[in-house]
């Protein structure tokens, strides 16, 4: 690992900035997985297991997959984020990518970093359809 | 994610708890009690059970089913159980449940209520999943509070969840009452998704059916603004409005009984207030 190094964080959230419910993610969708592969594309994607099973063969060989991989990630890599804080690790994001659900599911895991506050900026915002959901909006956010 | 078997022991000792009124079809014992759920302070739904579902290992299928409890004596609804499918979901726009008036059902508005009105019909198992319209069986009243914010974000969780995946998650919702009340204090949420044994959808939590800033009385369905009493002389009082003709009556009135139910709507507040509203009170009851 590259101390100190900046990294790509990926995160999905509802309309509550929730993340999860009960250990679980709050929802899943193919066509925001093929948004993440092409978010990574020439880039190491990091991930925890339990968020690299939805993969499935076209995460194939593309991923690396490690319950530290917070840790582990280098500089310039991408990390998807399911099921942990990631304010421990805000010093070393250059960059945050938000999907957005557009729904409201439970949650008892929220995002624990303020992008209305300190140094985020929405840099990017776009729409597009997933398979069950009707409107996924990517932001992206930047130091 | 984290994978967790429904354990036989677990159900026995879901089993062993008493409750008002609300045994799963099939079984003798109701799930939980009134006594067994923590008052409301302030979160629209609550774990119960370490959010594992009661579901016995013989009641798990990825057979798609849908059963709904008759109404019991009071006309209440009882337990509803699915094993939720693709296969039952709707492939049509909902229809109108405006016919069904669930026990303890009245029509009446606050301002604090996002939306205005108190009161929804809300399904006891989501339309998004099983398609049911105007089924008595599957309607209660609840607040718009228990509506949007205890129940819909589970029925949004499994529906997307049974159209990513094409799974079946089995899906109950108990509505609990104390005694003979008309309307229900919340409602018992079960989920577990079948196919990969919980990894993707278990949860078993209670909402609250209860609407910050008004007070319900359970019995009758009567409400009104917190921290006023239910039937001060002329402040938070209840009246029964005609929206057609504009005029207020006494819910004794017997022009009540005239009044379209498209036109009616009961109030709770003030008689100054209907009045400032363009509201005159009626003739025949003087309110």
């Amino acid at each position: 690992m590259e101390r100190g190094s900046r990294m790509i964080a990926i995160v999905c959230l509802d309309d509550r900035d929730g993340m999860g419910f009960n250990g679980r993610r709050q929802s899943r969708d193919v066509r925001l997985r093929e948004k993440v592969l092409e978010i990574a594309a020439g880039r190491r994607l990091w991930m925890a297991p339990c968020s690299a099973d939805q993969f499935g063969p076209e995460g194939e060989g593309r991923i690396c997959v490690s319950a530290s991989f917070l840790e582990e990630a280098g500089s310039g890599d991408c990390v998807f984020v399911e099921d942990r804080a990631l304010a421990p690790f805000a010093e070393r994001l250059e960059q945050l990518v938000v999907f957005r659900w557009n729904r409201v599911y439970p949650g008892d895991r929220y995002l624990d970093l303020d992008l209305a506050k300190g140094p985020w900026r929405k840099t990017e915002e776009q729409d597009f359809p997933g398979k069950s959901h009707e409107r996924i909006t990517m932001e992206v956010y930047t130091r | 994610m984290k994978r967790r078997m429904i354990s036989i022991a677990l159900a026995l000792a879901a089993l062993l708890i008493l409750a008002a009124g609300c045994a799963a079809p099939g079984r003798e014992e109701p799930l939980v009690t009134l006594e067994d759920l923590p008052a409301y302070s302030g979160a629209a739904y609550v774990a119960i059970n370490g959010n594992e579902p009661y579901f016995t290992p013989a009641e798990i299928t990825d057979e798609a089913f849908e059963t709904y409890s008759a109404l019991d004596a009071l006309g209440r609804c009882g337990v509803t159980c699915a094993s939720v499918g693709p296969e039952l979901m709707p492939t049509e726009e909902r229809g109108d449940i405006g016919s069904v008036k669930p026990t303890g059902w009245h029509t009446v508005k606050y301002d604090c209520v996002d939306g205005k009105y108190l009161y929804n019909r809300c399904h006891l198992i989501g339309y998004q999943l099983t398609g049911e319209n105007a089924n008595e069986q599957n309607l209660i009243t609840g607040t718009r509070y228990l509506n949007m914010e205890g129940m819909l974000p589970f029925e949004n969780m499994v529906a997307d969840y049974v159209e990513e995946t094409g799974n079946h998650v089995m899906y109950r919702v108990t509505p609990i009452y104390e005694g003979d009340d008309l309307v229900a204090r919340g409602v018992l949420m079960e989920g577990y998704s079948v196919e990969d044994e919980g990894d993707g959808i278990l949860y078993c939590v209670f909402a609250y059916n209860v609407q910050p800033g008004v007070e319900i009385d359970y019995a009758t369905g009567e409400s009104w603004l917190a921290g006023e009493d239910a039937a001060a002389d002329g402040e938070g009082a209840t009246y029964v409005l005609n929206t057609s003709s504009m005029k207020f009556h006494d819910p004794a009135c017997p022009s009540v009984e005239d009044i379209k139910d498209s036109n009616r709507e009961t109030f709770a507040g003030s008689r100054e207030d209907l009045i400032a509203r363009g509201y005159s009170p009626c003739g025949r009851c003087k309110p």
